[in-house]
């Protein structure tokens, strides 16, 4: 056995089916505490009752682009419209339709067969190789450790009003939400939906954009003059890159122009009197936050800039991959090689180089 | 997608070596060359835009803009085509180009990310494979190049001077004359491919008779003194260019004569002059474009396209015909375009017999009878 994943969220899930491409499930080991691959990114979007995908037809598990999730659904529905849609960057698969591809793809591609349910603490490098926390050495190891927790902002720790955007709640009648993303745009609209009179608390005016990044910096287009970038440079770009956006359109603009005409929707600069207070503010940010990584970084004296580890283009730790084994971080860890690292995209970026590295060493 | 300026060549290149391959075939196939040189022509404007215009312009390309973009090509290589003088037919050149964008639409939506993982990310590069889809279409199109060369017919000058014919050419050639060149007594051609550029023709039974043989090209030819036809055309496809026809005391003769070559693809008659003679130009059972000629005082019709025929007549002037400028007869299908009938004794346009005329933006009001349809005949006109 050479090829281990540590992770079994989306991120890890991503990876594995582009590693099935050329190997068995019993030539891969994936090490995670679920068996779902969806659980924690289908709380989360219960939470914030998310209808469809932000990611487009590209946005799915497979390996390969093509056929993409547009070009399924209108094999299903016996119908060109999905297709029409990605022709204009319109289609946005359901949060059904993507559950449903992750369940199938699960079934299909013996995900249960690679799975050993155990949460890993440490990951230390021996020769030619990984040994992972009692569980075996391995050569080729990807660490998808998914977010390290739910970033709820230092001043409201305490306050009893406070909930997170992504653990189940309801709407109280006066609703302030914190941030400027895409989850603090669905509450907005969430709690007016519910009758509630909402007040904006954010730092800065969010940005607009379909998706997570500028559509360049997905392709190497875009990422070959990122990874040109010094360090303080580039962590300056991951910074801008990683601002909250939400998508531009009337779906967000209409219901927010209405419910400030009746003065039901407005910007304050602070938390005020609401009776809740929704921190719609993501996850905490930095390998620090991630027990596993942060101990790989003191144990290995691995390179970091502010929360990030130095990751070569392709996503491996540079002092811990050569010629004969690679580590290489998927998901939200990956961003100092892939700014979009935590999107389906972003897996499959990383999941591509790192299955080139176990095809040739 | 976004894709690096590797990536665009790269794949452009990798998606019109299947077309590169399918134009060679259809080259090897018709004895012509105009499919080659097409696909030359679209790899070398794609790779132009790509260079010039899309990488700079577009940093993220959306799907839907391969149909604009696509149509802009399309454009650029049919002014290209005509600026190189590429003889293509343009159904057939529009159904190769139809059938490159749709092998490239494939290609990039579908082949190439099945065949590369990572083609989308790395911005449509396709790593080694790209390399050798280059040197590929590199062989190809030098090895078409060659053949072309190795195979281009022998040119023959005529020098000045009177030559006394019939002058019969009995292989591949290119027969130019010097100036002052003539032949007197008719020039026959019985090969195909033959062109006949700069030669003037004094007498014979017809002035210039192709019978049975395609591909014949007459650039530039003046035919004068003939017994029967000026240029005479029999089950064979020629284009004929800038030519001059006299049939002056000949009045019962035709100028040029393009009949039954229906099968043989499309004809062509453009810039020519005719004089007198009882017919100008006259088609049976042809399928001809008949453009930009001037046809003047014959002493029946101007332009005839008779027979079952399928023509385009546009462009023309036709002068002083004594009793119909154009004639489209006989179950034939014509567009009439932008042509300018004036004197005619009798009518302008006549559709008869079963036959249909389109008309639009010509000028018939001088005639004496503008237009009419008999027989089962039908004109249409739009402005």
């Amino acid at each position: 056995m050479t090829v281990a994943i540590v992770g079994s969220g989306i991120a890890g899930f991503t990876a594995y089916q582009s590693l099935r491409r050329e190997l068995e499930p019993e030539e891969i080991v994936v090490l995670g505490p679920d068996d779902d691959p969806a659980s924690t990114f289908r709380r989360h979007a219960a939470a914030i009752h998310q209808r469809e995908m932000r990611s487009e037809s590209d946005g799915h598990c497979l390996a390969a682009s093509f056929p993409g999730l547009s070009f399924r659904s209108a094999v299903r529905r016996r119908s060109p419209g999905p297709l029409l849609g990605t022709l204009v960057d319109r289609y946005h698969p359901t949060l059904d339709e993507f559950l449903d591809h992750v369940e199938g793809l699960r079934d299909r591609s013996g995900w249960d067969r690679s799975l050993r349910r155990t949460r890993v603490a440490r990951v230390r490098a021996v020769e030619d190789g990984f040994e992972l926390d009692g569980h075996g050495a391995f050569r080729h190891v990807l660490l998808a450790p998914g977010h390290p927790g739910l970033n709820v902002p230092g001043g409201l720790r305490d306050d009893p009003r406070v909930v997170h955007s992504y653990e189940p709640h309801e709407y109280e009648s006066t609703v302030t939400v914190v941030g400027a993303g895409l989850a603090a745009a669905t509450e907005w609209l969430n709690a007016l939906a519910a009758g509630a009179e909402v007040v904006s608390v954010r730092r800065r005016e969010p940005v607009r954009r379909p998706l997570n990044v500028p559509r360049e910096y997905l392709s190497r287009r875009g990422l070959a003059g990122f990874h040109r970038l010094g360090r303080e440079e580039r962590a300056a770009k991951l910074r801008m890159l990683l601002a909250p956006s939400y998508p531009p359109g009337r779906r967000f603009d209409e219901p927010l122009a209405t419910a400030t005409m009746e003065d039901r929707f407005r910007v304050e600069e602070s938390v005020n009197g609401s009776r809740q207070v929704i921190c719609a503010t993501g996850f905490r940010r930095g390998f620090r936050h991630d027990p596993l990584l942060a101990r790989l970084v003191d144990e290995h004296g691995l390179e970091t800039v502010d929360d990030w580890i130095v990751l070569d283009p392709d996503g491996s730790v540079p002092a811990l991959t050569d010629d004969s084994r690679t580590l290489a971080l998927a998901g939200v860890s990956a961003q100092w090689a892939f700014p979009a690292a935590d999107t389906l995209t972003g897996a499959k970026y990383v999941a591509h180089a790192f299955l080139r590295r176990c095809r040739t060493r | 997608m976004s894709y690096t300026l590797r990536g665009r060549i790269e794949s452009r290149i990798a998606a019109v070596l299947p077309v590169l391959a399918a134009a060679c075939a259809l080259a090897a196939a018709e004895h012509r060359w105009w499919p080659v040189e097409a696909a030359g022509l679209m790899l070398g404007i794609g790779l132009a835009l790509d260079v010039q215009v899309y990488h700079p312009l577009l940093r993220y390309q959306p799907a839907w803009a391969t149909l604009p973009l696509g149509a802009l090509e399309l454009g650029l290589l049919l002014a290209a085509m005509r600026a190189a003088g590429v003889a293509a037919p343009l159904g057939q050149a529009l159904l190769l180009f139809a059938g490159a964008w749709l092998v490239a639409q494939l290609l990039g939506h579908a082949g190439f990310p099945l065949l590369r993982l990572s083609y989308a990310e790395d911005g449509g590069e396709l790593g080694r494979l790209g390399a050798a889809v280059a040197v590929s279409a590199g062989i190809v199109l030098a090895g078409a190049g060659a053949t072309a060369y190795a195979l281009r017919p022998p040119v023959v000058h005529l020098a000045a001077g009177v030559h006394q014919g019939p002058l019969v050419i009995t292989r591949r050639e290119v027969l130019v004359g010097e100036p002052g060149a003539v032949v007197r007594g008719g020039i026959v051609v019985r090969a195909r491919g033959v062109t006949i550029r700069n030669v003037s023709v004094v007498g014979g039974e017809n002035g210039i008779t192709i019978d049975g043989y395609r591909g014949t090209v007459l650039d530039r030819v003046s035919v004068s003194g003939s017994k029967l036809d000026g240029i005479h055309v029999r089950l064979a496809g020629v284009v004929i260019k800038n030519c001059t026809v006299d049939m002056l005391g000949n009045p019962l003769g035709q100028g040029i004569d393009i009949s039954y070559n229906m099968n043989m693809g499309m004809s062509m008659v453009e810039g020519c002059t005719i004089t007198g003679g009882m017919e100008g130009i006259t088609t049976h059972s042809s399928m001809t474009q008949v453009t930009d000629n001037h046809v003047s005082r014959t002493t029946m019709r101007g332009i005839s396209v008779t027979e079952m025929s399928m023509g385009m007549v546009m462009d023309n002037e036709v002068r002083d015909a004594h009793g119909i400028g154009i004639w489209c007869n006989d179950r034939s299908m014509c567009s009439i375009e932008h042509n300018t009938v004036v004197g005619t004794a009798g009518v302008g346009v006549l559709a008869s017999f079963q036959s249909e005329a389109a008309l639009r933006g010509n000028q018939l009001t001088t005639n004496t009878v503008p237009f009419q349809a008999t027989v089962n005949s039908e004109v249409a006109t739009t402005h």
